[in-house]
């Protein structure tokens, strides 16, 4: 009873889960103008119409770029302050540990209204470096709390052998913390560039004609239903999906070996 | 580990910015119509030169935006045509030379001498017009009943209305409804109207951007757009004739977007030269059937262009009717506006 | 923590991301709280200390109305997304075979990586009244007319959700699998009964795991300005939805600071109430 209960439960969640994203998928491949039943595909068209469109392209090669940027950026400085807070007795670390994660509970909204408004005061004109900075922003947390949270005292061993055989404090980093936290490191990387690149809010707030994916993809909303929004969505989807599956294999085999 | 990423960085930056570097870049502040690469691309092909295009929202942010940003950040503006006044108290707008724009070509009543125009001196050129009236579906809802606004919005449709989510040209339909002309509205007419607006809410299932408003009447979820018009159904009728429009005998608002150079530009020469191309026949026929809405163009010399089809999906032989029997947006000033935008939101979440 | 040395190197690792945190977040929060208490003159900004902004959202009824739908909604959204995700999660914990969990769970968080935006406007169309949804259940005779789904709160609801579901799920068994079966081992031998089981050793050890999942949750939900924009029908608004109001159409970024500012407030007091279990350096 409760084990067919069970896998009652398993398909209705999937069901739920996929309803959406096979709707999108299916209604992508519409033939007419609209996407909502009946279906009267299978077209092509809007595949063609979209991946021919520079707006779009444009807007992925913005988004490649400012979530790799700024996941790079976020990742370098969020294990600089992990191996200073771990390695070195600071005082007030506690403190400095809390400031460091705070952004987290902050909404993506407001950290962008508080940068929209203090750059445009600055006198900086908006761009993709602006959204790379808000990006920074909420992923610096992430960033930090993963790789502090894999620096233990067992590294440390190493760490001070290769102290004593005289290698220099960047040497100590480069050649022995980082090979040793490597996993932690491309874990918040990993996360961080699935954050920035379908963020939407921060994005929004400081660009101005440079726009990343999800902004485009906001402005194909707002001139319009059509099947082409299901296309580019598809076409995400299967980027995304694609990414998430060959690095699950690529983790997976390197544990196996 | 930091040159891997300035590398990495610099890779891509290379990548985004191939193709041939553009001699002249020329900054516009636009509604979504002239975002169509149709529209752009001849522009950019003749002259050899890049146009960056940002949308925004309401007359308010892009003031704000503007006042903000620096000299030479901006070139040319596009707004909507009551709100001219605005910006050129605000000292944003540079003359135009009237000499080298086709005015003659224009529908008289859309030339807006009294808006674009300030103690003689024009500042600004109407592109594009249209109407905020009644869309709906003729298989589900009578006609007949589409003729009277109240009908529109009585209990009779409740729960099949979708209301556009824009406070002027709904609030300029209210006031019509009440007898009101929309250019005499003030703070005391906002208290005729609520009442109104009120009843057109709880009538509505929903408030709705473009394409909500659009996907709740192409799905059935709603039969009625009030403040709908041609810019809304026109894009679904090829697909759904039964979706169509009309202008009610209390009359509808009339919305017209102008455009125009800024006092700060550091291209003033190509930026009028875009405002020429804009209001140019070609120019016109391409923005009218732009991709995010269709409008009537400004230059009555498009009609030549543009072909049978899309000058009857435009209704061009209507216009003279629909011309007379159309009222302006209302045109608050700054003080009105926020009570205008107060109220409106306060029904919305009533 | 052992043979950890003192010294001003320490600060030299520390400083950029401590100086980046001040100089893009510290530092905005803070000019963003001195923004909420100036007010326009016209288009004109006055600073100083002017309560006006936070007696405006008191009195005035489409702003303090946008806080209690805010928190009402995202109140819901929480509970039933962990309502949802706890079942699926031990599901996928204790009855999939171990070989098949990594797969199951990595099935259950895959639509994740649809484009946030389309997400939403996929549910629209789910719901629509001639949506797979409403034709489904019109079909095999459930209903005799469709229903209005989209552009209500439900569709809010129902599109936040989805995405809560996919997070509380993967948080929610990263917890049970850290569980030694042990415990509950243990516990059957004790003659507790299944129930018992979960409700005496299982939940009290994952109700850390629960918490800060739902207090993420709790987090962006209440932020979270796309959703409700596209799903809700704009029948009603939400803070998110009020504020880029203020900010799209008017420019008030003294009124928009007040509202973000509340907003805070409300996470913070959220914050405080679950403190007690919260892991955030842990997520």
């Amino acid at each position: 009873m409760m084990r067919a209960a069970s896998w009652a439960y398993l398909i209705l969640a999937y069901g739920f889960i996929y309803l959406p994203v096979m709707t999108l998928v299916l209604f992508s491949f519409q033939g007419s103008g609209l996407p909502v039943p009946p279906f009267d595909g299978p077209s092509l068209q809007w595949y063609g119409e979209v991946l021919g469109d520079r707006d779009v392209t444009d807007a992925l090669i913005h988004s490649l770029t400012v979530s790799l940027g700024s996941s790079a950026i976020a990742v370098a400085l969020g294990f600089c302050a992990a191996y200073g807070l771990a390695r070195f007795i600071l005082p007030g670390s506690a403190l400095i540990r809390g400031l460091l994660i705070a952004p987290i509970t902050v909404s993506y909204l407001i950290v962008g209204l508080g940068l929209l408004i203090v750059l445009t005061n600055a006198g900086l004109a908006l761009s993709l470096l602006t959204v790379a900075i808000g990006h920074v922003v909420i992923n610096l947390p992430l960033a930090f709390a993963i790789i502090y949270a894999s620096m233990g005292a067992q590294q440390q061993n190493a760490e001070r052998a290769a102290r004593d055989l005289g290698a220099g404090e960047l040497q100590v980093v480069t050649l022995v913390t980082v090979p040793m936290v490597a996993p932690a490191i491309a874990a918040a990387f990993f996360l961080s560039v699935t954050l920035s690149w379908d963020e939407f809010i921060i994005a929004f707030l400081l660009s101005r004609f440079d726009i990343t994916l999800p902004v485009e993809i906001w402005s194909m909303l707002s001139s319009g239903l059509s099947p082409r929004l299901n296309a580019v969505g598809s076409v995400v989807f299967l980027v995304s999906v694609a990414g998430v599956l060959i690095l699950e294999l690529l983790v997976l085999r390197r544990r196996r070996a | 580990m930091t040159k891997r990423i300035s590398a990495l960085l610099g890779g891509t930056a290379i990548v985004a910015l191939a193709g041939p570097a553009a001699a002249q870049e020329l900054n516009a502040l636009v509604w979504c119509d002239h975002t169509d690469e149709a529209l752009i691309a001849p522009f950019e092909e003749e002259f050899g030169v890049t146009v960056n295009l940002r949308e925004y929202e309401g007359t308010g942010a892009a003031l704000a935006l503007l006042e903000q940003s620096r000299p030479g950040d901006w070139d040319v503006l596009v707004i909507d045509g009551i709100d001219v006044f605005r910006v050129v108290e605000a000292g944003l707008m540079a003359p135009l030379p009237r000499d080298e724009l086709p005015l003659d070509d224009f529908f008289p009543e859309i030339v807006m001498e009294e808006n674009n125009a300030v103690d003689g001196t024009l500042y600004a050129v109407t592109e594009k017009f249209g109407y905020n009236t009644i869309s709906y579906n003729s298989e589900n809802v009578d006609p007949e009943d589409m003729q009277d606004l109240s009908t529109v919005w009585s209990d009779e449709y409740a729960g099949r209305i979708s209301i556009y989510d824009y406070y002027l040209p709904v609030m300029g339909l209210a006031a019509l409804s009440a007898g009101i002309d929309t250019a005499a509205m003030d703070a005391a007419s906002l208290e005729t109207i609520a009442p109104v607006l009120s009843q057109m809410r709880a009538s509505a299932a929903s408030v709705a951007g473009v394409v909500a408003a659009q996907t709740a009447l192409a799905t059935g979820e709603v039969d009625i757009v009030v403040g709908g018009g041609e810019w809304l159904t026109a894009v679904l009728s090829a697909d759904q004739p039964e979706l169509t429009w009309t202008i009610p005998d209390q009359g509808a608002v009339r919305w017209t977007q102008s455009i125009g150079v800024l006092a700060d530009s550091e291209n003033p020469d190509l930026a009028l030269e875009f405002v020429k191309y804009i209001v140019s026949a070609e120019g016109q026929a391409r923005l009218a059937t732009s991709s995010c809405f269709w409008g009537m163009p400004a230059n009555s010399a498009a009609g030549d262009i543009l072909t049978e089809d899309q000058r009857a999906a435009l209704r061009w032989d209507e216009q003279g009717d629909y011309l007379a029997r159309t009222q302006l947006y209302p045109a608050p000033d700054a003080d009105l506006d926020i009570e205008m935008q107060d109220l409106w939101l306060d029904t919305l979440q009533q | 923590m052992t043979g950890a040395r003192s010294g001003a190197a320490g600060w030299g690792f520390v400083a950029p991301a401590l100086l980046w945190t001040l100089a893009f977040f510290i530092v905005p929060f803070v000019v963003m709280g001195a923004m909420s208490l100036a007010t326009l003159d016209g288009r004109t900004l006055v600073w100083g200390l002017h309560p006006d902004n936070y007696v405006e959202l008191a009195t005035r009824a489409y702003l303090w109305r946008a806080i209690i739908v805010s928190l009402e909604i995202t109140l819901t959204v929480t509970i039933v997304s962990v309502l949802l995700a706890y079942p699926l999660a031990a599901i996928i914990a204790f009855r999939v075979p171990p070989r098949w969990q990594r797969l199951a769970l990595l099935l259950a968080i895959l639509p994740f990586w649809t484009s946030y935006v389309v997400r939403s406007y996929a549910w629209l169309l789910v719901l629509a009244q001639e949506g797979i949804v409403n034709r489904a259940l019109t079909g095999i005779g459930l209903l005799d007319d469709p229903v209005r789904l989209a552009n209500t709160r439900f569709a809010t609801v129902t599109g936040f959700v989805h995405f809560f579901v996919m997070l509380l799920t993967l948080t929610i068994y990263a917890n049970l699998v850290q569980l030694s079966p042990n415990y509950r081992r243990a516990a059957m031998d004790l003659g507790a009964n299944a129930f018992q089981t979960f409700r005496h050793v299982i939940l009290p050890l994952t109700l850390p795991g629960i918490v800060t999942g739902a207090f993420l949750t709790f987090v962006l939900c209440i932020g979270d300005y796309v959703t409700p924009q596209i799903l809700g029908g704009n029948t009603e608004l939400t803070v998110p939805q009020v504020i880029m109001v203020q900010l799209g159409r008017r420019a008030n970024f003294p009124l928009a600071s007040a509202l973000a500012i509340v907003l805070m407030g409300i996470v913070t007091l959220a914050y405080l109430g679950c403190a007690r279990w919260l892991r955030l350096d842990r997520i």
